[in-house]
């Protein structure tokens, strides 16, 4: 496993991030406040908050921008928008995010593709960066804990050194300059990698398992716990935006004061506001909390198994600590419905 | 690094005429110049821009779809307001063609009956143009209409020419209905599920169906009681949908983009799926 892996020394990074600025801007977690951390623009190594674990948004933001202007118009044409892209390196993305980021890939790239978002992802390198869990993250119980994909280059924390995955051709030529300082990985440092992920994979202590999504899902689709939540829901849309796999958006007009030029854009858009699936004539597919609430928590759990195969969840924790009314608490939820459906099940049994 | 271009980009379509038909609708011919949607399917749908002011999806409304397209659209709010103040002359803008529409290759050689309530009309009707264009191709073929109240009727001059010809029965319904100019044996007081009775429709027969989300419900009953199976029935469904291609996400159900896997779907391939009030499916899961 070790072919593509080289060890960096703690004391050689802020070369590493020099030469890392030297191929663009370089965007990482920084502590905005004390709780919460957020992907910014960083010039110096220094700022880098290597133990901050779920930024406040996650990483999308930079492929796919709150909103984002598609065209401009006249009277006479319509122009796409083609703004300049820089090239960009985002540095500390964890597990969850990279996930999250190749589920937004699979659905901006599926035809036809979304130019919007690939171009600014095709001129940008990602650097991974290990974590240690807190009580929030269940990316262990998603599957989704280990790098598999989504990055360029990763780093796995192994004491006083990095152990540098170098996983793609844009990865090899990000490294090139700094290979002087690399040394190939050896046996000692393969058994620190193996311990640290050990180490890692026993500090999720949430025991949660997702078995049978689908089917408690669709079991307790009744259950009253719905209506206790959504009694409780503001309709924020709080939720959304926070999610790495949230995609979905709006298309509006501004027009000019003279009316007749002006541009559309794309801005974020949340299925928790009332109007996402209101139609002419005001039916509304989905009128209330309840409705909306059920709709989030079946499309993350397993709402895009049938085209895609996969689910939407990554297990990050960020819905649950952003959500004012505390009903995002994916873990608690789905346990509670497991459990009646398994007190049912046995009591069906006897 | 080789950028690759919007798939939101509208091609501009001039309003070569508008006919006002029956209540708040308008019959819009858009000219283009390109063929792009010359490859339009019955059933399919195009996103329609107004500059300024925004999209909305509207089915394809003309079997022929040529450099010139024709759009049946009610005012209903905002897009389709400002729609309503524009001229022959001036242009808006065309995106698509978008999403599955009707199986016409597998209606072929079948017996077909197209079932259209209120607006849904507009969908139906590039069906029956299709159809009637590749009339030989397929056996029987029926069309019932219903709408609330005779003066709603839409395309009442063709479907007078549709009643003349002794090659499709035309079924029509009102909930309530004024005198009319039309033959007795034509327009009917009562419901399209009323005809459905009437006519001679069994279970070998496609059904094609577009209308209110309510109506969906009681047109499967009486279909279901002709011994027609889940996988003759069609359902155009209408959800909202902002992009058309899959990406937006306001027209998902269950576990697919309307625009994308519908507008068009078969029954049979509807179970199972929450908040599809269309059907009965909907209820557990
Ligand atoms: C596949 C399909 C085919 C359709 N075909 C036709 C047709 O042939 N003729 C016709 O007149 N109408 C058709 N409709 C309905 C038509 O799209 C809506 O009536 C239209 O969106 C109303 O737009 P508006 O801005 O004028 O209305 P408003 O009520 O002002 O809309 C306000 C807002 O409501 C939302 N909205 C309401 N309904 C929809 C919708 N269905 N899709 C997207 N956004 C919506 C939008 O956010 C819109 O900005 C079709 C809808 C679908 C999904
Ligand atoms: S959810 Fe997993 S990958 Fe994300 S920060 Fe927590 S431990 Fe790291
Ligand atoms: S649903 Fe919540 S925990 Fe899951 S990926 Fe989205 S924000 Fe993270
Ligand atoms: S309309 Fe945007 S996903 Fe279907």
């Amino acid at each position: 496993m070790m072919d593509h892996c080289f060890v960096l020394a703690k004391d050689s990074f802020a070369e590493f991030f020099e030469s890392l600025s030297k191929l663009g801007r370089v965007y990482a977690p920084v502590k905005v406040s004390d709780q919460s951390y957020s992907f910014r623009q960083v010039e110096s190594h220094e700022q880098i908050a290597f133990e901050a674990l779920r930024t406040i948004l996650p990483p999308k933001k930079y492929f796919y921008p709150t909103q984002e202007t598609i065209l401009r118009y006249n009277d006479v044409q319509i122009e796409e928008h083609k703004p300049e892209i820089d090239f960009q390196i985002l540095f500390g993305v964890h597990p969850c995010d990279l996930a999250g980021l190749g589920i937004m890939d699979t659905i901006f790239t599926a035809g036809p593709a979304d130019s919007h978002y690939l171009n600014r992802r095709q001129s940008s390198l990602i650097v991974g960066l290990s974590c240690m869990p807190d009580k929030h993250c269940f990316c262990q119980s998603m599957g989704t804990d280990c790098p598999e994909s989504g990055y360029d280059l990763f780093l796995t924390d192994i004491g006083d050194d990095y152990l540098l995955e170098v996983r793609t051709a844009a990865g090899v030529k990000a490294v090139d300059p700094i290979m002087p300082l690399l040394r190939a990985a050896g046996q000692d440092d393969e058994s620190r990698y193996k311990a640290f992920w050990s180490n890692r994979a026993q500090a999720f202590t949430n025991g949660f398992k997702p078995d049978n999504l689908r089917s408690v899902m669709a079991m307790e689709w009744d259950n009253k716990i719905w209506d206790e939540m959504a009694d409780r829901c503001l309709s924020c849309g709080n939720c959304t935006p926070v999610c790495p796999t949230c995609y979905c958006f709006d298309l509006v007009d501004i027009a000019s004061l003279n009316g007749t030029s002006g541009e559309r854009r794309r801005e974020w858009d949340s299925c928790q506001f009332v109007g996402f699936a209101q139609v002419a004539a005001d039916y509304n597919f989905r009128p209330g909390p309840v409705d909306r609430l059920k709709f989030w928590y079946r499309h993350k759990l397993h709402g895009f198994d049938d085209p895609f195969g996969f689910q939407t969840c990554v297990g990050c924790g960020r819905c649950t600590v952003s959500c004012p009314a505390g009903i995002d608490d994916i873990v608690s939820v789905v346990q509670a419905l497991q459990a009646t459906n398994q007190a049912k099940t046995k009591h069906d049994a006897n | 690094m080789m950028q690759i271009s919007t798939p939101f980009m509208p091609e501009k379509g001039v309003i070569r005429s508008i006919v006002p038909m029956a209540q708040d609708n308008y019959l819009f011919e858009f000219k283009t110049d390109t063929d792009r949607l010359a490859a339009c399917k019955p059933g399919q749908f195009v996103e329609l821009w107004v500059p300024g002011v925004g999209e909305c999806p509207i089915s394809v409304c003309s079997g022929r779809v040529t450099e010139s397209i024709q759009l049946l659209v009610r005012r209903v709010g905002r897009v389709t307001n400002a729609l309503f103040q524009m001229s022959e002359g001036d242009w808006a803008g065309l995106r698509g063609p978008y999403g599955h529409g009707f199986p016409v290759e597998r209606y072929k050689g079948q017996n077909l009956c197209m079932v259209a309530g209120g607006l849904g009309i507009a969908p139906i009707r590039s069906l029956w143009q299709y159809v009637l264009d590749h009339r030989q191709d397929f056996g029987k073929v029926i069309l019932i209409y219903g709408m609330r109240h005779s003066d709603e009727m839409l395309f009442r001059e063709e479907l007078k020419l549709l009643l003349q010809r002794g090659d499709i029965h035309v079924f029509l319904a009102a909930d309530d209905a004024t005198v009319c100019e039309l033959p007795p044996f034509a327009m009917q007081v009562g419901r399209v599920t009323d005809m459905i009775r009437q006519a001679a429709i069994d279970h070998d027969f496609q059904v094609a169906i577009c209308g209110p989300p309510v109506m969906y419900k009681y047109v499967i009953e009486e279909l279901k009681a002709k011994h027609v199976t889940d996988q003759n029935i069609w359902l155009s469904l209408e959800r909202q949908m902002k992009c058309g291609i899959g990406k937006c996400g306001h027209c998902f159900i269950g576990g697919r983009f309307t625009c994308q896997a519908g507008p068009v779907f078969q029954l049979a391939d509807l179970k199972f799926v929450p908040e599809l009030i269309e059907c009965d499916n909907g209820g557990a899961q």
